[in-house]
């Protein structure tokens, strides 16, 4: 691989471990995570944020390596997925309403509509978010009349 | 004055895509049409240059790259067109019924057991249950198809499911087909008689000539090639008296592409011709689970076998010019997108791809997969592309599953770096569980992925040739994209 600019990575083959640092501007979190999560199969992942706009990514290979190239490598590769991560991250932002219109059509037709049978067996029972301000709360129970002695609530 | 009163010069183009090929430069739109255009006339068609009396003007406006003129409802028509698909769930049910299988295939170890493994049999009551599945799914025609392992191991269940799945469809009313593909060496004459009576297509695996296949599919007489020849003929005599025209019902054969099958590409197409084929699928070996010395001797660098496409292909094409009738699946499948501006469904070419939306993969034991490539995956620990149980999910819990969802989507070449700007984008489809496998994420990343690197390959080489625009090749090209279809093979509900 050729060189890589300086002060962004070091390396430690005693440890067979490899710290990149990232600039926050070019890379979003978000793709910064799609690259790291495809390499804990192989390497120990650790991301941190050492200074204001600057992530720091440390991959530790989980056997041993034979060199610094090993680690080169794994820089090289670190670096492609990032570059295509975030690319994707922007495509998918620009392209959203195009894909998910295209998946929506996708899983609806598969699915098709529900069944009477899937319709019963659905689990009203959750509590379909947090309400504390009451919104979801019929204006009867919010503001009506609390049912008291003599009285039907209605 | 708003942005949607201004209106865009004369020739100014719309949205495309662009590719030099042969020195030449390929275009395509966002609809699919294409036009190839010679170097000084695309930089005018970029500029804006290109003047209304000139013919490159009418090509253009006619097929739809010019922004004053841009038809919006014909390229939405088009789109979908291309797109019918999503309307409806898995067309494709891939039932392994046992793993057991009497060969021993070189790439093969995760797709297979002992032939005393009878614990990987398919139960009946699994087999009910499957198909009670596959019948809830959405779309109406619906392909059953019976995998092993060698499923006539396991020849009762697969009786049983064809008779239960016949008779459940009486009140259900699809079209439903059964298919099988088998190394056909069990295969014996009242087996036959059962799958010829109950319209079941065959389909067996011919790697080339009979020394390449014996050395790679083992069975224990050493003549897996003999056995497998002798019943394609025999099925295709039995074909020919039930009155069928043999040229549309035949067996055909899938073909895996090992390091030993590239210097080989001539004797592999006369191989197919000679045992009655009309279709070759050249399909490049998948990345699954090869321990290491198997995968140096099967595996090879993409470019090696791109070079392997091309010379068969132009084998393929002079056999054809001589009167030959042999079809290479791989361009059939591209050259209807291209030139038909249809897509066959093929659920490995395809946007998004077909995983769980387009087929539904059945392990022995009931587990629901994407694919058939999520089934070898379990098989090989990675429970990533496992959708549920036929025991205890529903059909809609397995399309709508999660991970379904996400395949669609990272399927979706519009979400993609580089096929955003491919060319070949709206005939195109990327694998995520080949992805999954080979670069760690169901997206993979197009610029080193193989799946990418044959697509392309391929897409250039029929790209050269449509540039070629040699009479006989177009009129080949034309009758590989003519669909024949096979009614013959299709039960529709009550005809039990
Ligand atoms: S015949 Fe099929 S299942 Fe059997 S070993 Fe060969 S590839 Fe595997
Ligand atoms: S997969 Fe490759 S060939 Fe296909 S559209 Fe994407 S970049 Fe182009």
């Amino acid at each position: 691989m050729s060189d890589i600019p300086q002060g962004l990575v070091s390396f430690d083959v005693g440890k067979a471990a490899v710290t990149m640092n990232v600039d926050a501007d070019v890379y979003p979190l978000q793709a910064l995570y799609g690259a790291a999560f495809i390499f804990i199969d192989r390497c120990y992942v650790f991301i941190d944020k050492p200074a204001q706009g600057q992530f720091r990514v440390t991959l530790g290979a989980r056997g041993t390596v034979e060199d610094e190239e090993a680690l080169r490598r794994l820089v090289g590769e670190f670096a492609n997925e990032l570059l295509t991560c975030a690319w994707r991250h922007q495509i998918t932002q620009d392209n959203r309403m195009l894909i998910e219109a295209v998946t929506m059509q996708a899983i609806g037709g598969a699915a098709g509509s529900p069944s009477l049978d899937d319709l019963a067996n659905f689990d009203f029972s959750d509590d379909a978010f947090e309400d504390p301000l009451g919104i979801a709360q019929s204006w009867e129970e919010k503001h009506g009349k609390k049912a008291g002695a003599g009285e039907d609530a209605t | 004055m708003s942005l949607a009163q201004l209106s865009p010069k004369v020739g100014f183009p719309a949205f495309f895509r662009f590719r030099e090929v042969a020195g030449k430069v390929v275009v395509t739109n966002f609809e699919g049409n294409y036009l190839i255009l010679e170097k000084d006339e695309f930089a005018r068609y970029v500029e804006g240059r290109v003047t209304p009396d000139e013919p490159l003007h009418a090509r253009l406006d006619a097929a739809n790259f010019l922004r004053d003129t841009y038809r919006i409802t014909e390229a939405a028509e088009a789109v979908r067109r291309r797109k019918h698909f999503l309307s409806y769930g898995p067309i494709l049910h891939l039932m392994v019924v046992t793993l057991r299988c009497n060969e021993t295939c070189v790439y093969c170890h995760a797709s297979r057991a002992n032939m005393d493994q009878v614990d990987t049999d398919m139960s009946k009551e699994t087999a009910e249950k499957v198909v009670d599945m596959i019948l809830d799914c959405t779309n109406p025609f619906v392909t059953i198809e019976f995998q092993g392992g060698e499923p006539l191991v396991n020849f009762e269940v697969v009786k049983h499911t064809i008779e239960y799945a016949l008779r459940k469809n009486e009140t259900v009313g699809k079209r439903l087909e059964f298919t099988m593909v088998s190394n056909l060496s069990l295969m014996d004459e009242d087996k036959l008689d059962y799958l010829m009576k109950h319209r079941v297509q065959l389909c067996t695996s011919i790697d080339g000539p009979e020394k390449l296949h014996n050395s790679q599919r083992k069975l224990a007489t050493m003549d897996a090639y003999q056995k497998s020849a002798f019943w394609m003929k025999r099925i295709n005599e039995k074909y020919v008296e039930a009155g069928l025209d043999p040229t549309l019902y035949h067996v055909e054969a899938l073909l895996t592409t090992t390091k030993a099958t590239l210097p080989l590409y001539k004797e592999i197409v006369d191989t197919y011709v000679s045992l009655g084929c009309k279709t070759i699928f050249l399909r490049p070996i998948d990345p699954f689970g090869f321990a290491e010395r198997v995968r140096l001797r099967v595996e090879y660098p993409r470019s090696a076998y791109l070079e392997f496409y091309r010379n068969a292909l132009d084998y393929i094409l002079e056999l054809n010019r001589q009167g030959v009738e042999i079809l290479e699946r791989f361009a059939a499948i591209f050259l209807t997108k291209i030139l038909q501006g249809e897509d066959p469904n093929f659920l490995d070419v395809r946007n998004p791809a077909g995983a769980g939306i387009g087929q539904l993969g059945y392990g022995y034991d009931g587990a629901v997969f994407t694919c058939d490539e999520g089934r070898m995956l379990h098989a090989m620990g990675d429970d990533t592309l496992r959708l549920g149980h036929v025991a205890t999910h529903t059909y809609r819990d397995i399309v709508t599953h999660e991970t379904v969802r996400a395949m669609t989507l990272a399927s979706n070449l519009d979400g993609q770096p580089d096929c955003v700007n491919c060319a070949y984008q709206p005939y195109c489809g990327t694998i995520p569980a080949h992805n999954h496998k080979a670069q760690g994420s169901i997206f993979g990343r197009m610029r080193d992925n193989n799946v990418c690197m044959v697509h392309k390959g391929i897409q250039d080489y029929l790209f050269e040739k449509l540039a070629d625009a040699d009479a006989q090749t177009l009129k080949i090209f034309e009758r590989w994209t003519t669909l024949r279809p096979r009614e013959h093979f299709v039960h529709d509900g009550g005809d039990a």
